[in-house]
Protein backbone atom coordinates (compact mmCIF):
# COMPACT_ATOMS: atom_id res chain seq x y z
CA UNK A 1 0.00 0.00 0.00
CA UNK A 2 1.45 3.47 -0.90
CA UNK A 3 0.29 6.43 1.08
CA UNK A 4 0.57 10.05 -0.27
CA UNK A 5 1.79 12.66 2.42
CA UNK A 6 1.82 16.01 2.53
CA UNK A 7 4.80 17.59 3.30
CA UNK A 8 5.53 20.12 6.23
CA UNK A 9 9.18 20.29 5.80
CA UNK A 10 11.42 22.15 3.71
CA UNK A 11 11.16 20.10 0.28
CA UNK A 12 13.81 20.13 -2.77
CA UNK A 13 16.17 20.93 0.06
CA UNK A 14 19.21 23.18 -1.21
CA UNK A 15 20.51 23.87 1.64
CA UNK A 16 24.32 23.31 2.22
CA UNK A 17 25.48 20.85 4.32
CA UNK A 18 27.10 22.95 7.08
CA UNK A 19 23.58 24.80 7.30
CA UNK A 20 21.59 21.83 8.14
CA UNK A 21 24.14 20.08 10.90
CA UNK A 22 22.18 20.90 13.75
CA UNK A 23 19.28 19.80 12.43
CA UNK A 24 20.56 16.39 10.67
CA UNK A 25 22.26 15.68 14.15
CA UNK A 26 19.77 15.56 15.90
CA UNK A 27 17.69 13.42 13.21
CA UNK A 28 20.97 10.95 13.51
CA UNK A 29 20.61 10.73 17.48
CA UNK A 30 16.96 9.88 16.89
CA UNK A 31 17.89 7.03 14.01
CA UNK A 32 20.28 5.64 16.63
CA UNK A 33 18.42 6.07 20.06
CA UNK A 34 14.57 5.15 18.28
CA UNK A 35 15.71 3.33 15.18
CA UNK A 36 13.14 6.09 14.21
CA UNK A 37 12.37 5.57 10.10
CA UNK A 38 11.10 9.12 9.81
CA UNK A 39 14.16 11.13 10.79
CA UNK A 40 16.01 8.53 9.00
CA UNK A 41 13.72 9.84 5.89
CA UNK A 42 15.16 13.29 6.74
CA UNK A 43 18.56 12.28 6.79
CA UNK A 44 18.04 10.16 3.71
CA UNK A 45 16.29 12.70 1.51
CA UNK A 46 18.42 15.19 2.18
CA UNK A 47 22.02 12.93 1.87
CA UNK A 48 21.00 10.52 -0.96
CA UNK A 49 20.76 12.84 -4.06
CA UNK A 50 23.75 14.45 -2.92
CA UNK A 51 25.87 11.25 -2.36
CA UNK A 52 24.73 10.04 -5.97
CA UNK A 53 26.12 13.12 -7.62
CA UNK A 54 30.03 12.96 -5.76
CA UNK A 55 29.32 9.08 -6.54
CA UNK A 56 28.02 9.68 -10.35
CA UNK A 57 31.46 11.97 -10.27
CA UNK A 58 33.58 9.23 -8.84
CA UNK A 59 32.53 5.86 -10.61
CA UNK A 60 31.16 7.41 -13.65
CA UNK A 61 28.60 4.89 -14.05
CA UNK A 62 24.95 4.82 -12.36
CA UNK A 63 24.79 1.42 -10.83
CA UNK A 64 28.01 1.83 -8.99
CA UNK A 65 27.01 4.98 -8.37
CA UNK A 66 23.75 3.89 -6.82
CA UNK A 67 25.58 0.79 -4.98
CA UNK A 68 27.70 3.29 -3.18
CA UNK A 69 24.70 6.03 -2.11
CA UNK A 70 23.16 2.61 -1.42
CA UNK A 71 26.31 1.02 0.94
CA UNK A 72 26.61 4.50 2.75
CA UNK A 73 22.95 4.98 3.78
CA UNK A 74 22.88 1.32 4.76
CA UNK A 75 26.13 2.54 7.03
CA UNK A 76 23.87 5.43 8.27
CA UNK A 77 20.99 3.46 9.26
CA UNK A 78 22.69 0.84 11.08
CA UNK A 79 25.71 2.54 12.61
CA UNK A 80 24.08 6.06 13.34
CA UNK A 81 24.88 5.70 17.00
CA UNK A 82 28.55 6.15 16.06
CA UNK A 83 27.62 9.11 15.11
CA UNK A 84 29.29 11.78 17.64
CA UNK A 85 28.26 15.12 17.09
CA UNK A 86 30.92 17.10 18.60
CA UNK A 87 33.78 15.43 16.61
CA UNK A 88 32.24 16.68 13.82
CA UNK A 89 29.46 17.71 11.28
CA UNK A 90 27.04 15.00 9.99
CA UNK A 91 28.25 15.77 6.57
CA UNK A 92 31.77 14.65 7.07
CA UNK A 93 31.02 12.04 8.93
CA UNK A 94 28.27 10.74 5.88
CA UNK A 95 30.93 11.98 3.36
CA UNK A 96 33.41 9.82 5.52
CA UNK A 97 31.58 6.94 4.91
CA UNK A 98 31.28 6.96 1.42
CA UNK A 99 35.26 7.65 1.13
CA UNK A 100 35.51 4.75 2.70
CA UNK A 101 33.18 2.70 0.99
CA UNK A 102 34.42 4.04 -2.47
CA UNK A 103 38.19 3.22 -1.84
CA UNK A 104 36.99 -0.54 -1.28
CA UNK A 105 34.76 -0.65 -4.07
CA UNK A 106 37.61 1.25 -6.39
CA UNK A 107 40.21 -1.18 -4.56
CA UNK A 108 37.76 -4.39 -5.70
CA UNK A 109 37.56 -3.02 -8.88
CA UNK A 110 41.13 -2.80 -9.88
CA UNK A 111 41.47 -6.46 -8.39
CA UNK A 112 43.92 -5.27 -6.18
CA UNK A 113 45.87 -7.69 -3.90
CA UNK A 114 47.10 -5.30 -0.78
CA UNK A 115 46.17 -7.02 2.43
CA UNK A 116 44.29 -3.47 3.35
CA UNK A 117 40.71 -1.68 3.80
CA UNK A 118 39.18 1.35 4.17
CA UNK A 119 38.46 0.49 7.92
CA UNK A 120 42.58 0.22 8.62
CA UNK A 121 43.43 3.57 7.34
CA UNK A 122 40.35 5.58 8.76
CA UNK A 123 38.63 3.14 11.33
CA UNK A 124 35.37 5.58 11.98
CA UNK A 125 33.16 2.54 11.55
CA UNK A 126 34.75 0.81 14.63
CA UNK A 127 32.90 -0.11 17.47
CA UNK A 128 35.80 0.52 19.84
CA UNK A 129 36.59 4.18 18.79
CA UNK A 130 33.11 5.47 19.97
CA UNK A 131 34.15 6.01 23.98
CA UNK A 132 37.81 5.55 23.73
CA UNK A 133 37.94 9.03 25.55
CA UNK A 134 35.32 8.24 28.10
CA UNK A 135 36.12 8.78 31.73
CA UNK A 136 34.89 4.98 32.94
CA UNK A 137 31.36 4.54 34.17
CA UNK A 138 31.97 4.22 37.51
CA UNK A 139 33.84 7.25 38.02
CA UNK A 140 30.70 9.43 37.32
CA UNK A 141 28.13 7.44 38.57
CA UNK A 142 26.58 4.89 41.27
CA UNK A 143 24.34 2.09 40.62
CA UNK A 144 21.70 3.42 42.46
CA UNK A 145 21.50 6.02 39.76
CA UNK A 146 22.01 3.34 37.14
CA UNK A 147 19.18 1.62 38.37
CA UNK A 148 16.59 4.81 37.82
CA UNK A 149 17.64 5.24 34.48
CA UNK A 150 17.36 1.31 33.68
CA UNK A 151 13.86 1.79 34.83
CA UNK A 152 13.16 4.31 32.16
CA UNK A 153 13.77 2.09 29.41
CA UNK A 154 11.24 0.37 27.07
CA UNK A 155 10.40 -2.71 28.88
CA UNK A 156 11.66 -5.44 25.39
CA UNK A 157 15.36 -3.66 26.43
CA UNK A 158 14.63 -3.59 29.53
CA UNK A 159 14.07 -7.74 29.57
CA UNK A 160 16.67 -8.41 27.50
CA UNK A 161 19.05 -6.12 29.49
CA UNK A 162 18.13 -7.83 32.72
CA UNK A 163 18.47 -11.24 31.48
CA UNK A 164 22.30 -10.14 30.26
CA UNK A 165 23.55 -8.32 32.58
CA UNK A 166 21.83 -9.34 36.05
CA UNK A 167 20.86 -12.80 35.08
CA UNK A 168 24.42 -13.27 32.93
CA UNK A 169 22.81 -15.16 30.50
CA UNK A 170 23.83 -15.49 27.21
CA UNK A 171 22.77 -13.30 23.86
CA UNK A 172 21.78 -16.60 22.62
CA UNK A 173 19.95 -17.75 25.54
CA UNK A 174 17.90 -15.17 25.74
CA UNK A 175 16.89 -15.17 22.48
CA UNK A 176 15.79 -18.96 22.63
CA UNK A 177 13.07 -17.95 26.20
CA UNK A 178 11.96 -14.90 24.26
CA UNK A 179 11.50 -16.81 20.48
CA UNK A 180 13.33 -14.01 18.80
CA UNK A 181 16.33 -13.62 16.26
CA UNK A 182 19.33 -13.45 17.96
CA UNK A 183 19.92 -10.27 15.92
CA UNK A 184 16.99 -8.52 17.69
CA UNK A 185 18.37 -9.33 21.03
CA UNK A 186 21.86 -7.96 19.82
CA UNK A 187 20.27 -4.55 18.20
CA UNK A 188 17.90 -3.94 21.49
CA UNK A 189 21.12 -4.78 23.70
CA UNK A 190 22.79 -2.26 21.27
CA UNK A 191 19.90 0.63 21.73
CA UNK A 192 19.70 -0.05 25.49
CA UNK A 193 22.75 0.33 25.73
CA UNK A 194 22.84 3.45 23.64
CA UNK A 195 19.91 4.99 25.37
CA UNK A 196 21.39 4.51 28.99
CA UNK A 197 24.41 6.45 27.63
CA UNK A 198 22.66 9.30 26.30
CA UNK A 199 20.46 8.97 29.88
CA UNK A 200 23.92 9.49 31.13
CA UNK A 201 25.34 12.30 29.11
CA UNK A 202 22.35 14.17 29.74
CA UNK A 203 22.62 13.58 33.68
CA UNK A 204 25.90 14.84 33.18
CA UNK B 1 58.48 16.16 19.26
CA UNK B 2 57.53 15.55 15.55
CA UNK B 3 59.35 17.87 12.87
CA UNK B 4 58.70 15.82 9.73
CA UNK B 5 55.39 15.24 8.39
CA UNK B 6 53.47 13.82 5.13
CA UNK B 7 52.81 17.58 2.51
CA UNK B 8 49.62 19.18 2.82
CA UNK B 9 48.87 17.24 -0.71
CA UNK B 10 49.30 14.21 0.60
CA UNK B 11 47.25 14.76 3.73
CA UNK B 12 44.30 16.27 1.39
CA UNK B 13 44.59 13.72 -1.05
CA UNK B 14 44.56 10.91 2.10
CA UNK B 15 40.74 12.59 3.38
CA UNK B 16 39.86 12.07 -0.07
CA UNK B 17 40.76 8.81 0.04
CA UNK B 18 43.02 9.18 -2.98
CA UNK B 19 46.29 8.37 -1.64
CA UNK B 20 48.04 5.00 -2.91
CA UNK B 21 47.60 2.36 -0.55
CA UNK B 22 51.23 2.25 0.91
CA UNK B 23 51.47 6.04 0.96
CA UNK B 24 48.08 5.92 2.70
CA UNK B 25 49.06 3.43 5.43
CA UNK B 26 52.39 5.51 5.99
CA UNK B 27 50.41 8.93 6.83
CA UNK B 28 47.54 6.42 8.93
CA UNK B 29 50.89 5.71 10.99
CA UNK B 30 52.07 9.01 10.55
CA UNK B 31 48.78 9.94 12.34
CA UNK B 32 48.45 7.96 15.45
CA UNK B 33 51.75 9.94 16.95
CA UNK B 34 51.15 13.30 15.37
CA UNK B 35 48.44 15.39 16.89
CA UNK B 36 48.78 17.99 14.77
CA UNK B 37 48.28 16.47 11.00
CA UNK B 38 45.02 15.01 13.41
CA UNK B 39 43.32 18.25 13.28
CA UNK B 40 44.26 18.97 9.96
CA UNK B 41 43.26 15.97 8.38
CA UNK B 42 39.97 16.67 10.16
CA UNK B 43 39.51 20.09 9.09
CA UNK B 44 40.61 18.98 5.13
CA UNK B 45 37.65 16.33 5.56
CA UNK B 46 35.54 18.55 6.52
CA UNK B 47 36.21 20.74 3.67
CA UNK B 48 35.93 18.04 1.45
CA UNK B 49 32.56 16.72 2.75
CA UNK B 50 31.33 20.18 2.13
CA UNK B 51 32.15 20.57 -1.26
CA UNK B 52 31.33 16.90 -2.79
CA UNK B 53 27.49 17.04 -0.49
CA UNK B 54 26.64 20.40 -1.44
CA UNK B 55 25.73 19.06 -5.03
CA UNK B 56 22.76 16.78 -5.71
CA UNK B 57 21.68 15.72 -9.11
CA UNK B 58 18.95 18.43 -10.94
CA UNK B 59 16.29 16.08 -12.31
CA UNK B 60 12.48 17.00 -12.11
CA UNK B 61 11.06 16.98 -8.41
CA UNK B 62 8.58 14.49 -7.65
CA UNK B 63 6.99 13.93 -4.55
CA UNK B 64 7.04 10.38 -3.88
CA UNK B 65 5.63 7.80 -1.74
CA UNK B 66 6.54 4.96 0.81
CA UNK B 67 5.20 1.78 1.44
CA UNK B 68 3.42 2.08 4.78
CA UNK B 69 5.12 -1.22 5.82
CA UNK B 70 7.85 0.69 6.69
CA UNK B 71 6.48 3.03 9.11
CA UNK B 72 4.16 -0.22 10.45
CA UNK B 73 7.57 -1.94 11.19
CA UNK B 74 9.01 0.98 13.08
CA UNK B 75 11.19 -0.39 16.12
CA UNK B 76 9.54 2.08 18.30
CA UNK B 77 5.71 3.55 17.66
CA UNK B 78 5.87 6.96 16.46
CA UNK B 79 2.17 7.90 16.12
CA UNK B 80 0.56 9.47 13.21
CA UNK B 81 3.57 11.04 11.98
CA UNK B 82 4.36 9.76 8.56
CA UNK B 83 7.47 9.09 6.58
CA UNK B 84 7.96 10.81 2.84
CA UNK B 85 10.76 10.61 0.88
CA UNK B 86 11.12 13.79 -0.65
CA UNK B 87 13.44 15.53 -2.57
CA UNK B 88 14.65 12.49 -4.59
CA UNK B 89 13.95 12.35 -8.15
CA UNK B 90 13.34 8.98 -9.23
CA UNK B 91 12.05 5.32 -7.98
CA UNK B 92 14.99 4.01 -7.11
CA UNK B 93 16.07 6.10 -3.81
CA UNK B 94 12.50 5.08 -2.86
CA UNK B 95 13.03 1.20 -3.19
CA UNK B 96 17.10 1.61 -1.38
CA UNK B 97 14.83 3.68 1.10
CA UNK B 98 12.86 0.78 1.57
CA UNK B 99 15.56 -2.31 1.66
CA UNK B 100 17.65 -0.08 4.05
CA UNK B 101 15.06 0.18 6.20
CA UNK B 102 13.43 -3.01 6.74
CA UNK B 103 16.17 -5.74 5.90
CA UNK B 104 19.00 -4.36 7.50
CA UNK B 105 17.46 -3.46 11.13
CA UNK B 106 18.15 -6.92 12.67
CA UNK B 107 21.09 -7.38 10.20
CA UNK B 108 24.48 -8.35 12.55
CA UNK B 109 27.07 -5.78 11.99
CA UNK B 110 29.54 -6.96 8.96
CA UNK B 111 32.05 -9.29 10.69
CA UNK B 112 35.52 -7.94 8.83
CA UNK B 113 38.53 -7.91 10.14
CA UNK B 114 39.42 -4.67 12.03
CA UNK B 115 42.68 -3.46 12.92
CA UNK B 116 41.49 -3.26 16.50
CA UNK B 117 40.94 -7.17 16.48
CA UNK B 118 45.15 -7.21 16.33
CA UNK B 119 46.61 -7.07 19.85
CA UNK B 120 49.67 -6.73 19.30
CA UNK B 121 50.38 -3.79 20.55
CA UNK B 122 54.14 -4.57 21.10
CA UNK B 123 57.14 -5.92 18.77
CA UNK B 124 60.23 -7.98 20.41
CA UNK B 125 63.59 -8.11 19.44
CA UNK B 126 66.58 -8.88 21.58
CA UNK B 127 65.03 -8.19 24.72
CA UNK B 128 63.79 -4.84 23.78
CA UNK B 129 60.42 -3.87 23.27
CA UNK B 130 58.70 -1.60 20.97
CA UNK B 131 55.35 0.08 21.09
CA UNK B 132 53.23 -0.48 17.72
CA UNK B 133 51.21 2.53 16.57
CA UNK B 134 46.92 1.44 15.89
CA UNK B 135 47.23 1.65 12.43
CA UNK B 136 50.20 -1.51 12.17
CA UNK B 137 49.01 -3.85 14.71
CA UNK B 138 47.63 -5.80 12.04
CA UNK B 139 50.56 -5.83 10.17
CA UNK B 140 52.90 -6.34 13.30
CA UNK B 141 51.19 -9.40 13.77
CA UNK B 142 51.56 -10.93 10.40
CA UNK B 143 55.22 -9.94 10.54
CA UNK B 144 57.84 -12.42 9.52
CA UNK B 145 61.01 -13.29 11.47
CA UNK B 146 63.67 -10.52 12.41
CA UNK B 147 66.95 -11.63 10.61
CA UNK B 148 69.95 -10.17 11.20
CA UNK B 149 71.81 -8.10 8.11
CA UNK B 150 75.34 -6.73 7.76
CA UNK B 151 75.92 -3.36 9.38
CA UNK B 152 73.96 -3.79 12.75
CA UNK B 153 70.58 -3.90 10.86
CA UNK B 154 67.94 -5.96 11.46
CA UNK B 155 65.09 -6.72 9.27
CA UNK B 156 61.38 -7.90 9.96
CA UNK B 157 59.14 -8.25 6.43
CA UNK B 158 55.36 -7.55 6.74
CA UNK B 159 53.51 -9.69 4.13
CA UNK B 160 50.48 -6.85 2.78
CA UNK B 161 50.13 -8.26 -0.50
CA UNK B 162 50.56 -6.74 -3.82
CA UNK B 163 54.03 -7.32 -4.36
CA UNK B 164 55.26 -3.97 -2.29
CA UNK B 165 58.01 -4.38 0.36
CA UNK B 166 57.21 -3.77 3.63
CA UNK B 167 59.22 -4.37 6.76
CA UNK B 168 60.26 -3.12 10.30
CA UNK B 169 63.85 -2.47 10.22
CA UNK B 170 65.91 -1.75 13.33
CA UNK B 171 69.30 -0.22 13.66
CA UNK B 172 71.55 -0.70 16.58
CA UNK B 173 73.78 2.12 17.39
CA UNK B 174 76.09 2.44 14.53
CA UNK B 175 73.88 0.69 12.43
CA UNK B 176 72.70 1.88 8.82
CA UNK B 177 71.72 0.79 5.61
CA UNK B 178 73.89 1.44 2.83
CA UNK B 179 73.54 4.98 0.80
CA UNK B 180 70.79 3.70 -1.82
CA UNK B 181 68.27 5.73 -4.09
CA UNK B 182 64.97 3.91 -4.97
CA UNK B 183 63.23 2.83 -8.08
CA UNK B 184 60.28 3.97 -6.46
CA UNK B 185 59.05 6.02 -3.85
CA UNK B 186 60.23 5.11 -0.35
CA UNK B 187 58.28 5.78 3.09
CA UNK B 188 59.75 5.13 6.14
CA UNK B 189 58.24 6.25 10.02
CA UNK B 190 59.99 6.38 12.69
CA UNK B 191 58.34 4.25 15.18
CA UNK B 192 60.87 4.65 18.24
CA UNK B 193 64.46 5.90 18.71
CA UNK B 194 65.83 7.68 15.81
CA UNK B 195 68.56 7.74 13.06
CA UNK B 196 69.90 10.17 10.51
CA UNK B 197 70.62 10.17 7.03
CA UNK B 198 72.79 12.95 6.03
CA UNK B 199 69.80 14.80 4.98
CA UNK B 200 68.17 15.39 8.88
CA UNK B 201 67.81 13.54 12.31
CA UNK B 202 64.85 11.99 12.17
CA UNK B 203 62.66 10.77 15.72
CA UNK B 204 59.77 9.00 16.75
CA UNK B 205 56.51 9.91 14.61
CA UNK B 206 58.62 11.66 11.88
CA UNK B 207 57.72 10.32 8.69
CA UNK B 208 59.93 10.38 5.55
CA UNK B 209 58.86 10.19 2.08
CA UNK B 210 61.49 10.18 -0.46
CA UNK B 211 61.52 9.65 -4.27
CA UNK B 212 63.54 8.11 -6.87
CA UNK B 213 65.17 11.07 -7.21
CA UNK B 214 67.20 11.00 -3.84
CA UNK B 215 69.54 9.06 -2.29
CA UNK B 216 70.14 8.65 1.46
CA UNK B 217 72.43 7.10 3.96
CA UNK B 218 70.52 6.22 7.28
CA UNK B 219 72.62 5.48 10.22
CA UNK B 220 71.71 5.63 14.14
CA UNK B 221 73.34 6.70 16.50
CA UNK B 222 71.39 7.05 19.56
CA UNK B 223 71.65 4.75 22.41
CA UNK B 224 68.35 2.65 22.31
CA UNK B 225 68.98 2.51 18.27
CA UNK B 226 66.39 2.99 16.19
CA UNK B 227 62.88 1.06 14.89
CA UNK B 228 61.06 2.03 11.66
CA UNK B 229 58.57 1.02 9.24
CA UNK B 230 59.37 1.17 6.16
CA UNK B 231 57.22 0.67 2.50
CA UNK B 232 59.43 0.85 -0.42
CA UNK B 233 57.05 0.29 -3.85
CA UNK B 234 60.53 -0.72 -6.01
CA UNK B 235 63.79 -2.22 -5.43
CA UNK B 236 66.42 0.03 -3.52
CA UNK B 237 69.21 0.94 -6.11
CA UNK B 238 72.97 0.95 -4.13
CA UNK B 239 74.83 3.76 -5.28
CA UNK B 240 78.36 3.35 -2.91
CA UNK B 241 80.24 1.73 -0.88
CA UNK B 242 80.90 -2.06 -0.53
CA UNK B 243 77.23 -1.95 -1.31
CA UNK B 244 77.43 -1.54 -5.12
CA UNK B 245 78.35 -4.90 -5.80
CA UNK B 246 75.50 -6.38 -4.38
CA UNK B 247 73.24 -4.02 -6.16
CA UNK B 248 71.91 -7.31 -8.64
CA UNK B 249 71.44 -8.72 -5.25
CA UNK B 250 69.73 -6.15 -3.63
CA UNK B 251 66.78 -8.35 -3.18
CA UNK B 252 68.50 -9.02 0.05
CA UNK B 253 67.31 -5.70 1.60
CA UNK B 254 63.78 -6.58 0.16
CA UNK B 255 62.37 -10.53 -0.49
CA UNK B 256 59.21 -10.46 1.39
CA UNK B 257 59.44 -14.04 2.85
CA UNK B 258 57.37 -15.12 5.77
CA UNK B 259 57.68 -17.17 8.36
CA UNK B 260 54.91 -18.28 10.63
Amino acid sequence: MLIGIPLEHQRNDTRKPKDCAAEMSAHLATVATKRCKISFSRVFSYFAPRLRSYALKQMGNEALAMELVQDTMSNVWQKAHLFNAEKGSPSTWVFTIARNIRFDMLRKLQNRKEDVCSDDLWPILCEQTADTNDVPLDQQITLEQIGQFFEALPVKQKLVIESIYIDGKSQQEVADELDIPLGTVKSRTRLALHRLKDMLREYD
Amino acid sequence: MIKFHPNDTSLINFANGDLPFAEALMVSSHCDYCVECQHKLETYTEQLAEKHLSDKSSKAHNELLLSADAVNNCFSPIGNEQIAIDDVDDDSFLSMFDSIVTTCDEQEPPLGFSRYDAQKQYIKLEGKQFHVPETLRKYAEAMGAWSHLIGKVWQAPVDIGGGILAQFIYMEKGGGVPEHTHKGNEFTLVLDGSFEDGLSTYETGDYIALNAQQTHTPVSSADEGCLVFSIVDKPLHFTSGWAKFINPLSDLYFKVKIHR
